[in-house]
């Protein structure tokens, strides 16, 4: 029986090694396909996907509520101290390989018809791939190296993607905007690694934060961070600390956890650094759907579902504070942008302040199912979004006219024209919401609910936390219902000044429905939950362990909250569907306010962007002019003494010589004279020497 | 009375005379002519010191017979010159500046 537990926990462990690594491939061969063949790739990637999806639901069969499996081999050592790397598959990280998976094979299927004339395509499926693989890597690696190499793999190949259309302008600073954030994230994470390894002398996340939980067992006391020896159980027979306690000023404990928050607020875009992802909706549609809503901006709340256990109560309620200030800001932008894809971002970014709140509420496992059904969702919206953005282009280009395709200010009355992508967005809307349902109704009603019963015994301040949440949760009705109104209801307003477009629009082809079909299907709550009111009911958030108190504020909360939001909504259909593009002033403080994003990017743009740029002016001046000047003055002088140098050898060693020669050829020429073979001239000679001996002898 | 110093006075005024036209002369055969001149001019002052021997008369003696080598040369020369002639088309030693072929 254990023989034949152990080689299925290998066939698993196989698995998930194939599933992870067949990206991988799909990306090598993607990058090596000669350019004639370029239409293979979409279908390689996605065939790909697709077995490593199969895999994936097989692995997650396997170890969903069972037991946690676990291999690792030595990778290397540095002293005395092995580091492993190896494959941790618990419930946590099955859920994500099967979320990634899910979300990645409809988009796939999505992108081989969205990017169909692209002439970059298979590079397109080339990134794509090595995006998957990364950030499969992530979900599944065991120790923090490893896990801190995909951080960043995720994070490149994001990049890639977000400036996939590098000749625009805009693309580039968005994604250079995104480089450059994530990886002052990068820069928090690599420091918290380093803070836990001189802790705990290990890498291995099993080890910090599993079984033996050695983050669990240290304490901080008396300004010291406390690890001592004898409170670790050694049963699993794993040696981890050698000899007595460990322990290290508290201020250490702190900076371990600046640094992972840095790295979450960098990943999913929360305050302060959440201004990268509006911006990064120059990608490619098909990519913000899959990267920039449902999986990469995920990496950040699973590193708090990693590391939850180092969190002490006062991080908490700063994440909780964060998470919630992130998503009310965020629901107050999306409420003005007219961008469609910039109000789906802001969206994103209010969802993932939820998870960073409920997390820092304790609602874990809602935290984490959360993050599940809003991928969904959001990944659903994503693809709606780019049919529509795609089908206005089209209107464009028909009739050469100078539209956003994106202004949403521009749409209206397409559920007529794109039932399907209307049904489809209604679905991801509602379930966005959070009516009753719809998965979102299970998740975001649950950390509400845990909001509310986590306040209850606390100082008034910390009321303030769950009522901003709930505003927000009534903010986004009012935004969802808003962006639905604009573009599917009304009529078409790019008509209402030029009356005569021909418009042929249409859902498109399989490739562009059979995602939004599976993707809307998920969003129900059959898919998570046999209850539609309770979360209880839902595996995801029983395999997370959530317990959730059956209190007043369970049985009360949904329902107030439903209303409201249904409310909202219909005043938001009232108004939207009226005559009027803007039936609110744009003016005033609170418009401008949100409409400027908060004013976040100039902000950044003033306080950070401009004194380093002119900082770096200042050191370019100065390596120019100093360093450059100073270097081109040694050049100067050595050409000058070189050019002394050149004189002196050709007018004095040179000169010499020729003097020499002159000289010669002087005294040549006038000896030659006497040997000129005429007679009497040797004769005068003669005379003129005989002459001269005697002239010599007689006077001298 | 005529003194020996006027002898040599005209000697070598005759010599130097000779050795003048000798580098500047242009033809041969003038040379020849002032060879002969400067000849005659160490004849003479044979003869002129011949006043102290005169018994034997050995200064006169030497000086008839260096005007029989003189002769004798002087022909052996209007050979050398007529030769030359024939050879080089001109008698000016000036010209005459090939020793080869």
């Amino acid at each position: 029986m254990e023989h034949f537990l152990q080689s299925i926990d290998a066939l698993t462990i196989k698995f998930t090694l194939i599933a992870v690594l067949l990206p991988l491939l799909a990306f090598v061969i993607n990058t090596a396909l000669p350019a004639k063949w370029s239409k293979v790739a979409g279908w390689v990637s996605t065939v790909f996907i697709l077995i490593s999806c199969v895999l994936a639901a097989f692995i997650f069969s396997k170890v969903w509520n069972g037991h946690q499996v676990h291999q690792q081999m030595l990778w290397f050592t540095i002293g005395d101290t092995p580091v492993y790397a190896g494959i941790l598959l618990n419930n946590l990280s099955v859920l994500l390989l099967l979320l990634v998976n899910l979300i990645a094979l409809p988009v796939h299927l999505y992108s081989t018809a969205y990017m169909r004339h692209d002439e970059k395509y298979s590079r397109y499926f080339a990134y794509l791939s090595f995006f998957c693989f990364s950030m499969l890597a992530l979900a599944v690696s065991d120790n923090l190296v490893l896990f801190y190499i995909f951080w960043e793999l995720v994070g490149f190949s994001s990049y890639l993607l977000i400036g996939f259309w590098f000749t625009r302008d805009k693309a580039v600073f968005a994604n250079k905007k995104a480089f450059i954030m994530n990886r002052i994230g990068d820069i928090g994470l690599l420091s918290a690694i380093l803070v836990l390894f001189s802790m705990y002398h290990t890498f291995d996340l099993d080890t910090l934060f599993g079984q033996i939980n050695l983050v669990g067992h240290s304490n901080i006391q008396n300004g010291l961070w406390h690890l001592s020896s004898n409170s670790v159980p050694n049963d699993s027979g794993a040696i981890v600390i050698t000899g007595g306690s460990i322990q290290i000023p508290a201020i250490w404990q702190y900076i371990a956890f600046a640094g992972i928050f840095l790295a979450v607020a960098a990943k999913s875009a929360q305050f302060p650094l959440h201004t990268w992802l509006p911006d990064a909706m120059e990608g490619p549609t098909s990519v913000s759907a899959l990267i920039h809503a449902a999986t990469m901006v995920a990496a950040g709340v699973l590193l708090l579902g990693r590391v939850y256990p180092l969190f002490n109560d006062a991080e908490l309620t700063f994440l909780a504070i964060i998470g919630c200030f992130t998503a009310f800001m965020a629901a107050t932008i999306a409420l003005t942008q007219n961008d469609l894809k910039r109000l789906l971002a802001y969206s994103t970014i209010s969802q993932l302040g939820y998870m960073v709140m409920a997390m820092g509420i304790g609602a874990y496992a809602s935290s984490l199912f959360h993050l599940v059904t809003h991928a969904f969702f959001k990944c659903l919206l994503f693809l709606v979004a780019g049919i529509v953005i795609h089908q206005m282009g089209h209107i464009r280009d028909d009739n050469n006219l100078e539209i956003d395709p994106q202004n949403i200010q521009n749409m209206g009355g397409l559920r007529k024209k794109l039932p399907l992508t209307f049904i489809a967005a209604l679905i991801g809307g509602v379930a966005l919401v959070g009516l009753p349902f719809t998965s979102g109704f299970l998740s975001k009603d649950g950390i509400l609910v845990q909001a509310f019963e986590w306040s209850a015994g606390k100082n008034v301040f910390f009321k303030i936390i769950p009522i901003l949440a709930l505003l927000t949760t009534w903010l986004t009705a009012f935004y969802v219902a808003r962006l639905i109104v604009k573009v599917f209801f009304g009529e078409l307003r790019v008509l209402q000044f030029k009356p005569d477009l021909k418009l042929h629009m249409s859902d498109g082809t399989w490739q562009y429905k059979l995602p939004l079909v599976l993707l809307s299907v998920c969003c129900f709550f059959p898919f998570f939950s046999t209850n539609p009111f309770s979360q209880d009911a839902s595996w995801v958030y029983n395999g997370l362990l959530g317990i959730l108190n059956e209190t007043g504020f369970a049985m009360v909360l949904p329902v107030v909250i439903n209303i409201g939001s249904l409310l909202i909504i219909y005043f938001a259909y009232t108004i939207y569907t009226g005559k009027r593009t803007n039936p609110f002033a744009q003016t005033g403080v609170i418009f401008n306010l949100s409409f400027n994003q908060w004013y976040f990017d100039s902000i950044y743009q003033n306080a950070i962007v401009k004194p380093i740029l002119n900082t770096s002016l200042v050191t370019f001046w100065f390596d120019r002019r100093v360093i450059d000047g100073f270097i081109l003055l040694f050049a100067k002088m050595s050409v000058a003494l070189s050019k002394l140098a050149a004189w002196m050898d050709r007018n004095i060693v040179d000169g010499f010589l020729n003097l020499l020669v002159k000289a010669v050829r002087i005294i040549g020429n006038f000896a030659r004279r006497f040997q000129g073979g005429k007679v009497q001239y040797y004769l005068f000679s003669m005379l003129a020497v005989i002459l001269a001996i005697f002239i010599l002898k007689t006077f001298f | 009375m005529i003194s020996l110093t006027d002898f040599m006075v005209v000697s070598a005024v005759l010599f130097c005379i000779g050795l003048y036209m000798i580098v500047s002369k242009h033809n041969a055969i003038q040379i020849l002519i002032v060879i002969e001149l400067m000849l005659n001019a160490a004849i003479l002052n044979l003869v002129a010191f011949g006043r102290y021997d005169r018994v034997a008369n050995s200064g006169q003696m030497f000086a008839l017979f260096a005007i029989v080598l003189a002769a004798a040369t002087t022909a052996v020369a209007l050979a050398i010159i007529l030769n030359v002639y024939k050879r080089y088309k001109t008698i000016d030693p000036g010209k005459i500046d090939n020793l080869k072929d």
